[in-house]
């Protein structure tokens, strides 16, 4: 009866053959679990390490360090108001990032691929670029209008450089088989560098970016304890003036919390974008 | 009239090295070309200098009467590294060479012709994959595919084949060999191998480049009637006594080599 034999082959080629182990079941289960609870182990012991320090410590009535308990009802109370705060955060940080992105990636493509313009403004990038931009806040805070948009500056300029440098190092390391198939192919001028130079130097852009975001996160904060009235780094600082350490710890678990969930899906959006590699 | 492809006196250098000395060669409309020879003897930089993609040091080359002063879509080249762009399909890659070529052709014009050009190559099922889906045999299909959509007169290949296996290699000969046959008039092909037999197979004439530096040592014309059938030119008396005296030409070449170090 072929059907049945059909049948067969089929539910044989499906189950998954076990001979490669000496014991199937136990592997498979050990290959999935282990590491996870690998991962695991290092939250296990900071946590537990937290509890006995806040438990065990003589800390007094206010203690530096809050327990776990009292930290997550903090969090729970405070969410509404770091909400808001994440809000405010994001007004800075998302224009301060695009616009770096924006012209780090325009600037670095057509610097990158012109030794005339790599001559004309390397010098000055080797200067500027190393520059910590956390020294600009001060400034930035005077001569602009408003902290916002003084903040959202400082952000730009601590993102723009690692996108721009990376964008150009990306452009500059575009192979020369890329570079002959699109001059025979008579490709040129902006055409040139939206289908060809920008593509091939996407995984240049997206280290460059994930630094990028990094510093934003850096600079974010640290602008937002000289003059904001809201946000994240405020909230953590406005806790601390006021001793309020469950809160002010819970602020720093959810900034770190925010700062992962947005690394996090850049890396989903870099993965995407760089399906092509193998 | 189209004079062909015209290579007067070239001269190349790179790096205080001479690649290339004294090459003129007269290859007229409708000749495929094979271009032999070891490595080193030149022969894809001469290909690129066709291309435009590098200039001579002396020299003058010239297509179809124009001087050949860079890259232009009268030339269509095909390399031997994969170089279809990774981040587009298929069929992405041939519409933009559409694109470029006629710009004239509306969008979903371009993707329809891209599509033909596809089948015609024999890869229909491939043309909405990207190219790290494709096999290397399926990669340069597309490749030739590129290079036919922009339906250039003259069609350069630098060892196209020299990375896929012996079957695939033969399949891809044979299916040039195909679409330059079929098509009229037919396509100046200058194609560079340091293959023999595939020279043999594949060109209305060998040229021969020797090494160190890279000049013509001889050039031969193949006289075997087209629509070649594979099995049988490889085990006649004629391909063999040619074979014999290219592989006699090259040893001598690569003895004077020897001598002069």
């Amino acid at each position: 009866m072929p059907e049945t034999l059909a049948l067969e082959t089929r539910e044989v080629s499906v189950t998954p053959v076990p001979h490669t182990h000496d014991e199937p079941a136990r592997s498979a289960v050990s290959s999935r679990l282990l590491p996870v609870l690998e991962a695991s182990l290092i939250w296990i012991f900071l946590l537990g390490g937290w509890f006995v320090a806040a438990e065990y410590l003589p800390l007094g009535d206010n203690p530096l360090v809050p327990s776990p308990l009292i930290t997550a009802r903090a969090l729970w109370d405070s969410l509404p108001e770091l909400w808001l705060g994440t809000i405010s955060s994001f007004g800075i940080l998302v224009p301060g990032f695009l616009l770096a992105s924006l012209a780090g990636i325009g600037l670095g493509l057509s610097i990158g691929t012109s030794p005339r313009l790599q001559r004309a403004f390397f010098p000055f990038a080797r200067v500027a670029a190393p520059v910590p931009p956390t020294v600009y806040i001060p400034y930035a805070i005077a001569i602009l209008p408003t902290f916002k948009l003084s903040a959202i500056f400082v952000v730009f300029i601590g993102a723009f450089w690692p996108i721009f440098q990376n964008a150009a190092a990306g452009a500059h390391a575009l192979e020369e088989r890329y570079r002959d198939n699109a001059r025979i192919l008579g490709l040129s001028g902006f055409e040139y560098h939206r289908r060809v130079v920008f593509p091939a130097a996407l995984p240049h852009i997206f280290s460059g970016m994930a630094v990028g975001l990094g510093f934003s996160f850096i600079l974010l904060t640290v602008a937002e304890l000289f003059g904001a009235n809201a946000g994240l780094g405020r909230f953590v600082q406005y806790y601390a003036d006021f001793a309020d350490y469950p809160k002010m710890v819970a602020g720093i678990l959810y900034t770190g919390l925010v700062t992962f969930l947005a690394m996090t899906g850049l890396e989903k959006l870099k993965r995407r974008a760089l399906f092509w590699q193998r | 009239m189209n004079h062909g492809l015209v290579l007067d006196g070239i001269d190349f250098s790179y790096d205080a090295t001479t690649i290339l000395q004294g090459i003129n060669l007269t290859i007229p409309a409708g000749q495929f070309v094979t271009l032999l020879g070891a490595s080193g003897s030149g022969k894809s930089t001469l290909l690129r200098l066709v291309a435009g993609l590098q200039f001579p040091e002396r020299g003058r080359l010239s297509w179809s009467d124009a001087p050949i002063t860079g890259p232009g879509l009268n030339r269509g080249v095909v390399f031997q590294d994969y170089a279809l762009f990774p981040w587009m399909s298929v069929v992405d890659n041939i519409a933009i060479a559409i694109g470029k070529a006629r710009p004239e052709t509306a969008k979903s014009a371009r993707l329809a012709e891209a599509r033909e050009y596809l089948v015609k190559v024999g890869l229909e099922s491939a043309i909405g994959k990207y190219p790290f889906e494709l096999s290397g045999g399926m990669r340069q299909r597309a490749a030739i595919a590129r290079a036919l959509a922009l339906g250039s007169p003259l069609l350069l290949m630098d060892e196209p084949f020299g990375a896929l296996d012996p079957v695939n290699r033969a399949r891809l000969q044979d299916l040039v060999l195909e679409i330059w046959e079929a098509a009229t008039p037919r396509k100046t092909i200058v194609f560079v191998t340091h293959d023999v037999d595939e020279a043999l197979y594949l060109g209305d004439r060998v040229v021969i480049l020797g090494s160190t530096p890279g000049r013509i040592i001889a050039d031969l014309p193949v006289e075997f009637t087209r629509h070649r059938e594979r099995r049988s030119l490889f085990n006649s008396d004629e391909f063999h006594q040619l074979r014999e005296s290219i592989a006699e030409t090259l040893a001598a070449d690569t003895l004077r080599q020897l001598v002069a170090a």
